[in-house]
């Protein structure tokens, strides 16, 4: 493999969603300090700090494969000395960097303010299993987009990690989940447990399967 | 066995199907220095020939060797040395073309930004520009800058002219021949204009439907095919000659190509009875049409 030109395709990457990086730092770390003011405004903090993740997630990787197909110039890339294996590679590799820069910025500003005066510390394992969550959809459909050429499967896709994460908030609003860390300390119940499990082998499968099928693909047409 | 260091490229045996067409038996080579036309109609297995020389696909069956790599699986090796420029290939919309050239230089060590900036100005481009901004003319140009300042031995170009204007399809060509010209490199063009190739290559190959019905130094094509009319004798039929590839009657006046003109040919032809009115050199797409028309006949029988 040519390093350089692997690296090279990962820098590229990283330049041409530079706006939207920032734009998910911004809004993403505007919606905190909205909701730090409290009541209402941490409601609608809270959801827009959500949305600023969640959809600049899906943007992201949508920009990253699809967009680079659609606009013809992923020939372009695969006529460098590159293979189509570490081309797919290196937008895995790239995806997971330009989305997740911002993810941890906003995952450590979210999971580091509960701590703050007038914070609430137990509510970081809450907030940690949301980030996680959102970046274990992120790898679901990066690994769903590396592989499928269908918008229209696309967009089911989308449809089905929206579902999810639907469910999730759900199910970890439930007063009896939230209930343990409504308070200065950090609880590890068996249901955060079992997520974070669960978020951690959905992304390690994600991954892999990107990888096997980048591995297995013959051809680049 | 390996051509590394006499040719560009091998191509052997090489097959691929897909649903609705089939690449078959694909024969071709490509002497080092060397600029080879690949002409055929839309849909003929042009690209497809190119995609799989790239490495972009994999072939069913057959050999494939690009400056003495096989492909696919050296391929990322191989495109050290390879520029590739497709008619359906775009760079990256919203960057300039200076942030590609600066790209492109932090990859290949033998990039020339010397002649890179030559081009520029020799091919009318702006640096600042951003591609999403640039006409497809220029867009092409900028391509064609990429490829070029890195100095490749083999040079692949698939439809570079296709969609352009004929003045920009002239002026890209003119621009073309004189970089190449400077250069010793080897380059393989694919258009369906036949006088695009006429003016630049050396080699022909014809490909038809996923066949490769000819494949020859321009000259020999040049110099082998010929129209012939022929005056008959009232009442007799046309004489039946070698390597006659079409023949169409018009009254008493008979139309005859060939694909083997020599000195003996009239005589031949007087010899049956007949007399030859006029010969008439043929361009390259008459020669091509010829070929195509011979070749699904010859396939339907």
């Amino acid at each position: 493999m040519n390093r350089s030109v692997f690296w090279a395709l990962v820098r590229k990457d990283l330049y041409l969603r530079r706006a939207m990086i920032i734009a998910i730092l911004v809004v993403g770390l505007g919606s905190l300090v909205l909701a730090s003011f409290g009541g209402r405004a941490f409601a609608v903090g809270g959801l827009l700090f959500l949305t600023a993740n969640v959809a600049g997630g899906l943007f992201m990787a949508a920009l990253s494969l699809f967009g680079e197909r659609r606009a013809l110039a992923r020939g372009f890339a695969l006529s460098l000395p590159v293979s189509g294996r570490y081309y797919d590679l290196s937008k895995l590799v790239s995806g997971f960097l330009a989305f997740g820069i911002p993810w941890l910025v906003l995952t450590v500003a979210a999971v580091g303010g509960m701590f703050l005066p007038g914070g609430m510390p137990g509510m970081a394992v809450y907030a940690l299993l949301i980030q996680l969550f959102v970046i274990a959809q992120f790898a679901v459909v990066l690994a769903a987009y590396s592989c499928i050429t269908s918008e229209a499967v696309s967009g089911v896709v989308i449809l089905f990690v929206n579902v999810a994460l639907s469910l999730f908030m759900m199910q970890i609003n439930q007063p009896e989940i939230l209930g343990p860390w409504r308070g200065d300390a950090i609880v590890w119940t068996p249901f955060a447990r079992v997520t974070l499990l669960a978020e951690l082998a959905v992304i390690a499968v994600a991954v892999a399967f990107t990888y096997i099928m980048a591995s297995r693909r013959r051809d680049y047409i | 066995m390996s051509s590394a260091g006499t040719n560009a490229f091998v191509l052997e045996g090489v097959r691929r199907s897909f649903t609705h067409f089939a690449l078959q038996d694909i024969t071709l080579t490509l002497p080092l220095g060397q600029i080879m036309g690949l002409v055929g109609p839309n849909g003929a297995g042009k690209s497809t020939t190119i995609r799989l020389l790239m490495g972009l696909l994999h072939p069913d069956a057959g050999r494939i060797e690009m400056l003495g790599h096989s492909i696919p699986a050296e391929a990322a090796a191989a495109k050290e040395e390879v520029a590739f420029v497709s008619d359906d290939m775009r760079l990256f919309g919203t960057a300039t073309l200076q942030w590609h050239m600066d790209w492109m230089a932090s990859m290949f060590a033998r990039w020339d930004a010397r002649f890179a900036q030559e081009l520029l100005s020799r091919f009318n481009l702006r640096a600042g520009q951003a591609v999403e901004r640039m006409s497809q003319g220029e867009h092409v140009k900028a391509l064609l800058l990429l490829a070029l300042a890195r100095r490749p031995r083999l040079l692949v170009l698939d439809e570079p002219t296709s969609g352009l204007d004929p003045v920009a399809r002239h002026e890209l060509l003119t621009e073309l021949m004189q970089v190449v010209r400077e250069e010793d490199r080897s380059i393989l063009f694919s258009s369906h204009h036949t006088a695009d190739v006429e003016r630049i290559c050396d080699q022909i190959a014809f490909i038809d439907r996923g066949r490769l019905v000819a494949a020859s130094d321009r000259e020999s094509f040049l110099e082998r095919w010929r129209r012939l009319l022929v005056d008959l004798p009232p009442g007799s039929a046309p004489p039946r000659i070698a390597h006659t590839v079409d023949l169409s009657l018009g009254g008493r006046v008979a139309s005859l190509t060939t694909d083997r003109y020599d000195g003996e040919l009239h005589a031949r032809i007087e010899a049956a009875g007949a007399r030859v009115l006029e010969v008439q050199r043929m361009t390259l797409e008459e020669i091509f049409v010829a070929i195509v028309m011979k070749s699904r006949q010859e396939g339907m029988a």
